[in-house]
């Protein structure tokens, strides 16, 4: 399957979906005007990947910052994947900057609202 | 216009009186604050992208752009003197601009030591009494006399100021204590083909404002078109301009994300359909420690309701009624043209940790003013 890769820019994240390596991250900061949009191929993607997919996934969130419209596409994702986790073995590591209260407490909350193994690493 | 009072009263009816003063003035942009490369690349990006945005020709786009590059190198340049850093941000430098009908008016304000204002008073009358062509002649002398300072002295800018405006420029001088003056700089330019000139203007009017955004210590006021290009540029500002703590900066930026895109994606237009991005005005305050934001667009009568149930049901929550709230909300994605609040809304309301304030006022049939505060210690 053909992977996946997105240069950060100023309010767009970086992103790899790479199954040849097993990288998969989301990184930076996340505010565009539209985030349905800007994740749509995201999503597409991970439905492609979900018939086809690795037998372990690790799966990167390291956001610096996201607005709330990209936290709803970001729980998107996160249902895709705990979709995924009943055919693979599925986990996430939610990296954040050592201090950040709130970006580990958003991520706290996405692990409460979903069941996914969650493993969080202050950087 | 502005009929119902808001909760706290104090806070907002500063922005109101601002919002009002701004509006008769014309006022499109206000920045107070140090002026660092970033900051200053920022500020013009912004007005380029204004300038832009509301269709202004690339003649007048051009003209604008040099006379904000001069001026604000102009102010960086006096920020330190005899290459010493002098100006500290506890005595910050202020810029402005203008959009009347006919014209752009550029302003600024930045302190000069008490010794080197009878120098700049007379490179500005001499630069005044001359006429455009004698101006070439002028600029041609001083480069050849080569009696240039490293921080590009001898009024070069300010000759190229004169020239590129094609009007005199307006300077005062408002002592500060025995060392310092504020030194005003005011340049006008017009729309219309070269030539055309502008009677200088009183600057006491440009001082009272600035006077008030001291008392207030406002960073900065913007009045113009909101779109996610003048919304980066924004945050770049704000960014290179706070001190202190990390996760006050985090908080603060966070706000100012939500309140700005609100505009963007959800204010009203009014009169101009063509403007890319839609009108609203905002300005960031950090009076004691505590930074106070303010944002103020129209919105479409219509909506106005709907909008009030909202912020009111998100401010009744209490403690952890709001987490639970958010919560359910980010997961739920069949709710998002309901009337309950967007995670935005909510979002505001934690990441302050204060109750919102905000006010509506009826312009006409079609819209209203909304205006929203949002305060966090």
């Amino acid at each position: 399957m053909e992977s996946f890769y997105l240069s950060k820019t100023e309010d767009t994240p970086s992103i790899v979906l790479d199954p040849s390596k097993n990288i998969f991250e989301i990184a930076f900061r996340s505010l565009p005007e539209d985030a349905n949009g800007f994740y749509e191929p995201v999503l597409k993607w991970l439905d492609m990947f979900y018939d086809n997919p690795l037998p372990k996934v690790v799966f990167v969130f390291y956001f610096e910052y996201f607005n709330t419209s990209s936290a709803k596409q970001i729980a998107k994702i996160l249902l895709y994947l705990e979709k995924l986790s009943h055919k693979s073995e599925v986990s996430i590591l939610w990296k954040y900057t050592k201090n950040d209260a709130d970006m580990y407490s958003t991520g706290v909350r996405y692990s409460r609202s979903l069941s996914l193994n969650f493993e969080f690493l202050p950087v | 216009m502005f009929t119902q009072l808001p909760t706290n009263t104090e806070g907002l009816s500063f922005g109101f009186k601002l919002f009002r003063g701004m509006q008769e003035d014309n006022l499109s942009y206000i920045y107070r604050g140090l002026f660092t490369q970033t900051i200053t690349d920022s500020i013009i990006s912004l007005a380029e992208n204004n300038l832009e945005s509301t269709g202004e020709t690339s003649k007048v786009r051009k003209r604008v752009f040099s006379i904000m590059v001069e001026c604000l190198q102009n102010i960086t340049r006096h920020q330190t003197v005899e290459g010493e850093e002098f100006n500290d941000s506890s005595i910050p430098g202020i810029f402005m601009i203008q959009r009347k009908d006919d014209g752009y008016f550029i302003t600024s304000g930045n302190v000069v030591p008490n010794i080197a204002t009878p120098k700049l008073r007379s490179q500005l009358e001499k630069i005044n009494s001359l006429q455009q062509d004698q101006l070439k002649d002028y600029y041609k002398q001083i480069l050849e006399d080569g009696s240039i300072s490293d921080r590009g002295g001898a009024g070069l800018g300010l000759i190229e100021m004169a020239r590129k405006s094609g009007n005199k420029l307006t300077f005062d001088f408002a002592k500060v204590n025995d060392d310092i003056s504020y030194f005003y700089l005011h340049t006008a330019i017009s729309k219309e083909a070269e030539g055309s000139s502008f009677v200088p203007v009183n600057l006491d009017n440009i001082k009272s404002i600035h006077q008030l955004a001291n008392e207030e210590e406002i960073v900065l006021v913007f009045n113009g078109v909101l779109n996610q290009e003048s919304l980066i540029n924004l945050l770049s500002i704000i960014e290179g301009q706070m001190r202190g703590r990390v996760d006050i900066k985090k908080k603060v930026y966070n706000i100012m994300v939500e309140m700005l895109q609100n505009i963007v994606k959800h204010a009203a237009k009014v009169e101009d359909d063509s403007i890319i991005g839609n009108p609203g005005i905002f300005f960031i305050s950090s009076k004691n420690n505590s930074y106070s934001l303010c944002t103020g667009n129209y919105i479409q009568n219509k909506k106005v309701d709907e909008l009030r149930v909202k912020l009111e049901h998100v401010n009744s929550l209490k403690g952890e009624e709001i987490e639970l709230f958010y919560s359910m909300r980010l997961l739920n994605f069949e709710i998002d043209n309901s009337k309950e609040a967007g995670l935005g809304v909510i979002d505001l309301r934690m990441k302050s940790g204060n109750n919102l304030d905000y006010s509506f006022s009826k312009v006409n049939d079609s819209v209203s003013f909304f205006t929203l505060q949002v305060s966090l210690q």
